[in-house]
């Protein structure tokens, strides 16, 4: 048994942070775009608009039903092939449009759920003041379905960053690139993989307490 | 919602940032050779306290000087290169790839400027196996497109290896009695085990070898990269650049063929 090389672990904490703002900055675009599209996407399915609502459920059929590592070396590697301008997409870009549609695919159904929760009286007591569908679906359902969405949500936000580490089989040294390369040459794999889980620890951590924050606020109007 | 607004503007500029990150990667000149590599193939090439560095790193960097190309390193997991190479993100990959008459048929390789053998590895008081023959009914591991699982699929008794691919660690999986042995090119194997903390050893004698080259696309633009860097290749030979290089990561020179073996290709090539 040999001990912790705890020097190396104090000595990788700097060099593994440099990588951050790449990793949080890929799942932050990410999950914008995937707030956008899933938003569309699950209004499509609310609404059953026709061609789109089939076309929205293919969408997401096929982005739920295979994993994500498929999704980005089909995109990144075999599309190519065919459409060569794609090859001017690079690795940062891909993995941001590759985190976008796969985690999309999900965050639709959750908000689907989260509006088709919200009871139905809502709806005819907004109509019965004369409200159309579009008033009703934006100042009456949607406030509240994102209350209820919310905490899933940020579920899926945690997922992505820690999905960004997928990004380095795309030549974007990430977080976890950057400690497989680290740990790859000191062969000292416990102690650099106990400091990069750590570092995913803390950042985990620090969402969930803006988590518990943002649902309090969200919130407020249902306190007594 | 002010927290709202606080966190879009957040993204805004974190998406800007990135925008011309982005910008910065696309950007790639006529004169620049992109070189795919693991950056995890001690010491070829690897990563020690954030720098990029090794064997591949020297010669490449070498070579540069003498072409005049801006040499630049795009690093990716071993499995992505070669779609890397395939998809144009890349011109070359400098990881000890091994010429096999199947790459042959894809790829044009430089002349090879590395001789080396397989070697079959095991953990440190494994005497059960010593070489390529006690392989039989153990668990052998290798890296996840590399030439060496090709290399056991083509023994007599490759039906009763138990042969497993990874992505990376194969090291680790042997020290700690996971697997039975990997394998690899001797000289990473002997360096690994000389520099590094695992308990491993070399099991007999490397059964098979190996010249690494650089693969380049089968195309014009990639034929003509290749017969720059072939020519550049020879004057670092000849000027004994690529001999020094060698000294200086293994303390031998890898990059000839074995004196011995010049002879006998000289002579009868059985």
């Amino acid at each position: 048994m040999q001990a912790l090389n705890l020097d190396y672990m104090l000595g990788l904490v700097p060099i593994l942070l440099g990588y951050l703002p790449l990793t949080l900055g890929m799942a932050a675009a990410g999950m914008v775009c995937a707030l956008i599209l899933s938003c569309a996407l699950a209004v499509i399915r609310v609404s059953r608009l026709p061609v789109l609502n089939q076309a929205a459920q293919v969408f997401i059929s096929f982005f739920r039903g295979t994993p994500l590592l498929v999704q980005l070396f089909l995109f990144y590697y075999g599309l190519p092939q065919f459409l060569s301008f794609l090859v001017s997409i690079n690795g940062v870009t891909a993995t941001i449009m590759g985190l976008t549609l796969h985690f999309s695919a999900y965050m639709a159904e959750s908000i689907r759920a989260a509006i088709t929760g919200i009871d139905r009286s809502q709806t005819e007591a907004a109509q019965s003041i004369g409200m159309t569908n579009a008033q009703t679906m934006r100042r009456i359902i949607l406030p509240q379905a994102t209350r209820v969405a919310t905490p899933t949500l940020m579920n899926y936000f945690i997922d992505m960053i820690k999905s960004t580490s997928l990004a380095f089989t795309l030549g974007v040294t990430e977080l976890m690139g950057a400690t497989q390369k680290e740990a790859a040459s000191s062969f000292l794999y416990f102690e650099a993989f106990l400091v990069v889980a750590v570092i995913y620890w803390i950042i985990v951590e620090a969402l969930s307490w803006c988590q518990k924050r943002l649902e309090k606020r969200l919130n407020r109007a249902y306190q007594r | 919602m002010t927290a709202f607004k606080t966190l879009a503007r957040t993204l805004a500029i974190t998406s800007l940032g990135m925008t011309t990150l982005m910008g910065a990667a696309t950007a790639a000149q006529a004169d620049t050779l992109r070189v795919g590599m693991s950056g995890s193939y001690y010491p070829f090439t690897f990563v020690e306290r954030d720098k990029l560095q090794g064997f591949e790193v020297d010669v490449l960097n070498a070579i540069g000087e003498q072409t005049g190309d801006d040499i630049k390193f795009v690093t990716a997991s071993f499995s992505g290169l070669a779609g890397m190479l395939d998809s144009g993100r890349v011109d070359t990959i400098a990881n000890q790839i091994t010429i096999t008459p199947e790459r042959q048929e894809k790829y044009a390789f430089s002349e090879p400027y590395v001789y080396d053998g397989a070697q079959v590895v095991v953990r440190k008081g494994n005497d059960s196996i010593h070489g390529v023959e006690d392989l039989k009914g153990k668990t052998v591991i290798m890296n996840l497109g590399s030439n060496y699982e090709t290399l056991l699929k083509s023994l007599p008794y490759a039906d009763e290896i138990n042969l497993k691919t990874y992505e990376s660690n194969i090291e680790q999986d042997v020290a700690l009695g996971r697997a039975d042995a990997f394998v690899m090119d001797r000289t990473s194997a002997s360096q690994v085990i000389k520099d590094k903390p695992l308990p491993l050893q070399l099991a007999g004698q490397p059964f098979s070898r190996i010249e690494n080259a650089l693969p380049f696309r089968n195309d014009d633009a990639g034929r003509a990269q290749r017969d720059r860097v072939n020519e550049a290749l020879d004057t670092l030979r000849d000027n004994g650049t690529l001999k020094e290089i060698s000294e200086k990561w293994f303390g031998n020179d890898i990059t000839s063929l074995p004196s011995a073996e010049q002879s006998e290709k000289t002579g009868s090539d059985t």
